[in-house]
């Protein structure tokens, strides 16, 4: 589903020039709906509000795969069909820890990829609209919704900035 | 930030982040030069050698092999520890170096962890191999099957050996695959090929760069750091307790976890050095690997030779003082000395001494010497997995059951395959995926031009 809304843009060609835009736009209340750069700026991920559960939903993964390994473990070696190694106890929890943190790991890497590939949306010919190009390279891109920006205003600012280009798309 | 500049820019040359770009992906536009493709060539009849070992070995069976019921685990086990512990470099650098911030990683870890995928699909192929009649493998998978259900036994360290190699296997792919992604996203943008931004786009899955993307991608890359530093731990230690659990003189010591762990990142790292020389030579990256990177990676496996010879020391002492007359003998009279005192001194020398001359500011700073101390070490620290392996099963508990060992030719050729298949991967790594994580060194890039301000 490619996005049909008009935009606005506003491209910087490094990263203290976009900082400084992003600070002054945000000081005079200028609606920005995102950014792309080729590298990710703390800065902008902290204070434009961008929150990601991913590390939190990671954690109870990883609860709820030590857990269930656990119990898997437990059935089969005590319950379903137990079976005598040398007289150990068939209940020989140690030996299933080393299972349990490993299959862990296993279960929280893989659940974890498949959380962000579907929030953060890709996945192979995803249809995405591209921006701009030189986002990946070395351009940095402030994005604005035009129905949501007084254009003229922004686009002044912009230039007061140092946009090197001003994109209307 | 530092206002005096004690060590140095990491990234040389006051690079453009254009430039950084065009730099590191311009090994993918290029030709293939003529060392490549005979590399190539010379590895290709590597990995058919391989293959057909392989052939040889599945259709009649592990007789094709030199191994007897004495010495059960010959070179397919010593093969199979030496590219697991190699395999520890790339996720330790990314991992290890990531959590206690060591910016220089940046330049490296891409390779290092590309390497790590290579080398562990190869230590894959021996157990798979060695275990004989590979196709009932899946019998190893504790699934309701019709036989009882009977399960597998949890308790034996081959089974936890299995979760883990899948594990590691799995976990070093997708970080490795992870830091690609933006990349990839870098090559599908600037490239003037059609059909290099078709491909490039499908692995680079959409990604633009934008702040969420960015946001999500650092949390990922949190989590799967803070697992995998656990994984590398205990996959090598998982490793150590194939022996460490048996009753074998030499392998029955609560030393072996970490001695191996240890090793393992010591081999690693070497063969890190052993890369990065060449791709430094062949691909004229100086800029981006620079002789601090090397010699960062010199002073730690300086140290690290210190922790093995320590541990070497440690096994010695601890056969002597327990005074177990086993222990005594699989230390005395058949490593120091005795039929197996050539390979256990290969190991001593290349392991625990030769790194030592890196003390020396000259050593570290000659490429060709570093180069040569890091294939030193490779070489010793497969003959102390021999010594390991070969010297404590040959020798054990009753004299009558006593057994040479030699390797047959199969056994020779898989070896020779898992080598080509390595130099495979690693020269198609060079050609079609930037070496250096573009996006970090872009970071990287920008921290030492805000200093300068």
């Amino acid at each position: 589903m490619k996005d049909q809304k008009q935009h606005l843009m506003g491209v910087f060609d490094g990263e203290d020039p976009l900082v400084e835009a992003f600070d002054k736009l945000r000081d005079e209340k200028v609606e920005m709906a995102d950014f792309f750069t080729p590298f990710p700026i703390h800065h902008i991920l902290e204070h434009h509000g961008r929150k990601s559960r991913l590390i939190t939903v990671s954690w109870f993964y990883g609860l709820f795969a030590a857990l269930g390994v656990l119990a898997f473990l437990y059935y089969t070696a005590v319950i379903s069909w137990p079976l005598n190694f040398g007289g150990k106890p068939s209940n020989a929890f140690p030996s299933f820890i080393v299972i349990t943190i490993v299959l862990t790991i296993f279960s929280v890497t893989i659940l974890s990829l498949f959380t962000f590939s579907a929030r953060a949306k890709l996945w192979p010919n995803v249809d995405k609209r591209i921006y701009h190009e030189g986002a990946t390279d070395d351009k940095f891109v402030i994005l604005f919704e035009l129905d949501q920006i007084d254009e003229q205003k922004v686009k002044s600012l912009l230039k007061d900035l140092g946009a090197v280009e001003i994109i209307e798309k | 930030m530092y206002k005096t500049e004690i060590r140095g820019p990491l990234i040389l040359g006051n690079k453009s982040l254009g430039q950084i770009s065009e730099e590191i992906t311009s090994p993918i536009y290029q030709r293939p030069k003529m060392w490549w493709l005979v590399g190539m060539g010379i590895s290709s009849i590597l990995m058919l050698l391989g293959f057909w070992a392989i052939y040889v070995t599945i259709s009649t069976g592990i007789g094709t092999w030199g191994v007897n019921n004495t010495v059960g685990w010959g070179w397919a086990i010593i093969n199979f520890v030496w590219w697991i512990g190699i395999g520890h470099a790339g996720t330790a650098f990314s991992i290890f170096l990531l959590i206690l911030r060591q910016e220089w990683r940046s330049s490296i870890n891409r390779a290092a962890e590309a390497m790590t995928v290579v080398a562990v699909g190869c230590a894959a192929i021996f157990p798979a191999l060695h275990m004989g009649r590979i196709w009932d493998a899946f019998f190893i998978l504790p699934y309701p099957n019709t036989r009882g259900p009977l399960w597998v036994n949890y308790n034996s360290p081959l089974f936890w050996d299995f979760i883990a190699i899948s594990a590691y296997l799995l976990i070093s792919a997708s970080f490795w695959f992870l830091g690609m992604i933006p990349d990839f996203a870098t090559i599908r943008d600037t490239s003037k090929s059609k059909i290099k931004r078709m491909v490039y786009g499908f692995f680079a899955m959409g990604w633009r760069g934008s702040s969420w993307e960015w946001k999500r991608y650092e949390g990922l890359a949190f989590v799967l750091g803070g697992i995998a530093a656990v994984l590398v731990v205990s996959v090598h230690s998982i490793v150590s307790t194939d022996f460490a659990v048996s009753v074998e003189p030499g392998w029955h010591t609560t030393l072996f976890p970490p001695y191996f762990v240890v090793g393992a990142i010591f081999s690693g790292f070497a063969m890190v050095m052993t890369l990065m020389v060449i791709i430094r030579k062949l691909y004229k990256l100086n800029d981006f690997i620079t002789d601090r990177h090397l010699d960062n990676v010199a002073k730690i496996l300086m140290f690290v030779s210190l922790i093995m010879g320590a541990s070497y020391l440690t096994e010695i002492f601890i056969a002597w003082y327990s005074a177990n007359e086993y222990e005594l003998f699989t230390f005395f009279r058949n490593r120091l000395t005795g039929e197996y005192t050539i390979q256990f001194w290969i190991m001593f020398i290349c392991n625990a001494l030769v790194p030592q001359l890196m003390w020396f500011k000259k050593i570290r700073k000659n490429i060709t010497a570093i180069f040569i101390i890091s294939i030193l070490i490779n070489i010793g620290m497969w003959f102390e997995r021999f010594n390991i392996v070969v010297t404590s099963l040959a020798k054990d508990y009753l004299p009558s059951a006593w057994v040479d060992y030699t390797p047959t030719f199969v056994e020779i050729s898989v070896f020779l395959g898992t080598i080509g298949i390595f130099a495979t991967g690693v020269l198609l790594f060079f050609r079609y995926i930037p070496m250096i994580a573009i996006h970090e060194v872009k970071m990287v890039n920008k921290l030492k031009v805000n200093k300068k301000r």
